[in-house]
C-alpha cells in the first residue's frame, strides 16, 4: 500500500488538486452561473503562494491563505462587474479574466518571474495536508448541497426569475458562489505551486479551463460528487491509456462528446437515475401514477394541458 | 392595501403602461382584463419590482415600495405568481412549497404548510414526487400554495387559468376566490373575462396601456357590451 502510495504520489496529489479546481467551476455551475473565474483564482493563488514563500518565507498556511483571501475578494468584485451577464457571455468574460492573469504573469517582471516563472517556493506542505484540506472542503460543500440552502441554490439555477418572486436574493447567491469559487481555485493553485515549488505562466494557462470543464461535463455538474468522479477519471486516465499512445487526446474527445450528448447529467446523473430505478424495482406499485410518470418526464403535464389558450389569443 | 398610482412602464421601443391607477383590497378579488399587449402583465411585474417603473407610485399598506428590489417586496407582504405555472420541476412538491416560505420563520412555515395542504389536498398527496410530474392544473395549485407560504397580504396572479382545460379553470378560479375569502387582497390578471368575472369583486379593463373601465363586478357584468367594445371581441371569448 505505502509502496503504491509513494510511486503514485504525483497522481494522488493531482487528483485532489484537480478536484479542488473542478469544484471551483462546479460550485457556480450548480447555481446556474457559467463562470470560469475559478481558473483565474487558481493563478492568483498560485502566484501569491509562490511570491510569499520565496520572498518572505512565510508558513504555507499563510502563503496559501493570503491567496485564498485575495481571490475571494477579487471574486466578489468580479461578481459585481459581471452581474448583468449570464450564460455564454459570462463564460467568455470569466475566461478573459483567467487569460488576462496569464498575460499579467508573463509581463510581471521580477515579481512574477516573467515567462520563466518562479522557482524555489520550498515549504513544509505535504500530500497529507492537501488531502485533509480537500476533505474538509468536500464536507462543507456536501453539507451546503443539503437542506434549505441547497434547495435555494437549486431554485436559483432552475429559474432565477421565479426564485426572485419567492423572496430569494438571486444576486447575493451569485456573489456568494463567485467568492467560494475564487477561494477554491486559489486553494488549488496555492497548494499545487507549493507541492511543485514552482509556477510559470504555462501552468496557469488555458488548458486548466479545458481540464476543469472536461471533468465536470463527464462527472456531472450538479454535485461535488460529479467533480470528484471527473477528477478521478481524468487524472488517472493517462496511465490507463498509455497503450493507445498518441491517440489519447482522441479518446478524451470522444469521452467528452459522448458525455455531453448522451448523459447531460454526467456519470453522476447516470448513477443517480440508475439508483432510483433500482429502488423503484425493489418496491413496486408505490403509486399507480409513478410508473407512467417515470416513463416520460414531462408527458403527464402536457397531456392535461389542452388547447383553449390558443383559441383565446 | 395595494395602491398603484399613475404607473408608467417603458421598454426600449414602447410605452407598455401609461398612467395606470388601480388597487387591491383585503378579501376582494380585483380582476384586470385586457387583450394581449394591453399592459396587464407589465403593470403586475412593475408593481412587484420585476421591471423598472418609469414614473408613478406603488404603495403597500401606505408604504411606498416603488422601485424596491423584487425579493424584498415578498418580505413586505406581496407576492407575484408569474404566468405559465412555473414550478421547480426537479424538486419535490413539498420542496417547492418550502421554498415559498423562504422569508418566513421555520415554525411559521410549518404552520402555513399545514394550511396549504388543507386548502389543496392534492398537493399533500403528491408532496414527495417531483413537481414536474404534476398536471397543469396541479402545477397551478402548487404555484398558488408556494405563494401562500410567505403569508402574503397581497397576491398578484398573472393569468393563472392560461392553457388549462375548462374544468381545471373552474377549480383554479375557485382557489382564487378562497384566497380572497381568507382575507388576502387579490389582483387577478385574466384574459378569460367571463370566468374571471364570476370570482371578481371589482373589474379594471385595460387597453393600450391605459385603464378604460373600472367598477364593481356587477356593473361590469351589466355593461358587458360596453366592455366588449373597449377590449375588442377577442378578449371576451372565453
Amino acid at each position: 500500500m505505502s509502496q503504491w502510495f509513494v510511486s503514485h504520489l504525483i497522481l494522488i496529489q493531482g487528483t485532489f488538486i484537480s478536484l479542488l479546481l473542478a469544484l471551483s467551476i462546479q460550485v457556480p455551475l450548480r447555481a446556474g452561473v457559467f463562470s470560469f473565474a475559478g481558473i483565474g483564482s487558481y493563478a492568483l493563488g498560485a502566484y501569491t503562494a509562490a511570491i510569499l514563500t520565496i520572498r518572505l518565507q512565510v508558513a504555507p498556511v499563510i502563503a496559501i491563505g493570503a491567496g485564498v483571501l485575495l481571490a475571494a475578494v477579487v471574486g466578489y468584485l468580479l461578481a459585481l462587474l459581471v452581474a448583468r451577464l449570464s450564460g455564454l457571455y459570462l463564460g467568455m468574460a470569466t475566461i478573459a479574466f483567467a487569460l488576462f492573469l496569464g498575460v499579467a504573469a508573463t509581463n510581471g517582471g521580477e515579481l512574477t518571474g516573467g515567462p520563466t516563472g518562479l522557482f524555489g517556493a520550498i515549504s513544509t506542505l505535504t500530500t497529507a495536508h492537501v488531502i485533509a484540506v480537500t476533505l474538509v472542503v468536500v464536507l462543507l460543500l456536501a453539507a451546503g448541497e443539503r437542506g434549505a440552502y441547497g434547495r435555494r441554490v437549486d431554485a436559483v439555477r432552475e429559474d432565477p426569475q421565479l426564485a426572485v418572486t419567492l423572496g430569494i436574493d438571486v444576486n447575493r447567491v451569485r456573489r456568494r458562489v463567485f467568492v467560494v469559487s475564487g477561494a477554491l481555485g486559489a486553494t488549488a493553485g496555492g497548494m499545487y505551486t507549493l507541492l511543485r515549488t514552482t509556477v510559470s505562466p504555462e501552468t496557469i494557462g488555458f488548458h486548466l479551463v479545458v481540464t476543469a470543464l472536461t471533468m465536470i461535463i463527464v462527472g456531472g455538474s450538479l454535485s461535488w460528487a460529479g467533480a470528484a468522479i471527473g477528477a478521478l477519471i481524468f487524472t488517472w486516465l493517462p496511465t490507463v491509456l498509455q497503450f493507445v499512445g498518441e491517440w489519447q487526446l482522441l479518446v478524451y474527445g470522444l469521452l467528452v462528446t459522448a458525455a455531453a450528448v448522451y448523459v447531460p447529467g454526467g456519470i453522476l446523473g447516470l448513477l443517480q437515475s440508475g439508483w432510483r430505478r433500482y429502488q423503484r424495482s425493489r418496491r413496486p406499485a408505490v403509486r399507480p401514477g409513478a410508473a407512467a410518470a417515470a416513463a416520460g418526464e414531462h408527458e403527464a403535464p402536457l397531456a392535461t394541458l389542452g388547447t383553449p389558450g390558443e383559441v383565446r389569443s | 392595501m395595494l395602491e398603484i398610482a399613475d404607473l408608467h412602464v417603458r421598454y426600449a421601443t414602447a410605452e407598455a403602461v401609461r398612467g395606470v391607477s388601480l388597487g387591491a383590497e383585503p378579501g376582494r378579488v380585483t380582476l384586470v382584463l385586457g387583450a394581449n399587449g394591453a399592459g396587464k402583465t407589465s403593470t403586475l411585474r412593475a408593481a412587484a419590482g420585476l421591471v423598472p417603473v418609469h414614473a408613478g407610485h406603488v404603495r403597500l399598506e401606505g408604504r411606498d415600495i416603488t422601485r424596491r428590489a423584487p425579493h424584498k417586496v415578498v418580505r413586505d407582504g406581496m407576492v407575484l405568481v408569474p404566468e405559465g405555472r412555473r414550478v421547480f420541476a426537479p424538486l419535490t412538491v413539498e420542496e417547492n412549497l418550502v421554498l415559498g416560505g423562504y422569508t418566513a420563520s421555520r415554525d411559521r412555515s410549518r404552520q402555513v404548510l399545514a394550511r396549504v395542504y388543507e386548502m389543496f389536498p392534492i398537493l399533500r398527496e403528491r408532496r414527495g414526487g417531483p413537481a414536474g410530474l404534476l398536471s397543469g392544473g396541479e402545477q397551478q395549485m402548487l404555484a398558488f400554495g408556494r405563494a401562500l407560504m410567505s403569508s402574503p397580504r397581497v397576491i398578484l396572479l398573472d393569468e393563472p387559468s392560461m392553457g388549462l382545460a375548462p374544468t381545471m379553470v373552474e377549480s383554479v378560479l375557485g382557489a382564487v376566490r378562497d384566497m380572497a375569502d381568507a382575507g388576502i387582497a387579490v389582483l387577478l390578471v385574466e384574459q378569460n373575462a367571463d370566468m374571471g368575472m364570476e370570482v371578481a369583486d371589482s373589474v379594471v379593463a385595460m387597453a393600450r396601456g391605459e385603464v378604460v373601465f373600472a367598477g364593481a363586478a356587477a356593473e361590469a357584468r351589466s355593461n358587458a357590451s360596453v366592455l366588449r367594445a373597449f377590449l375588442g371581441e377577442a378578449a371576451l371569448v372565453g
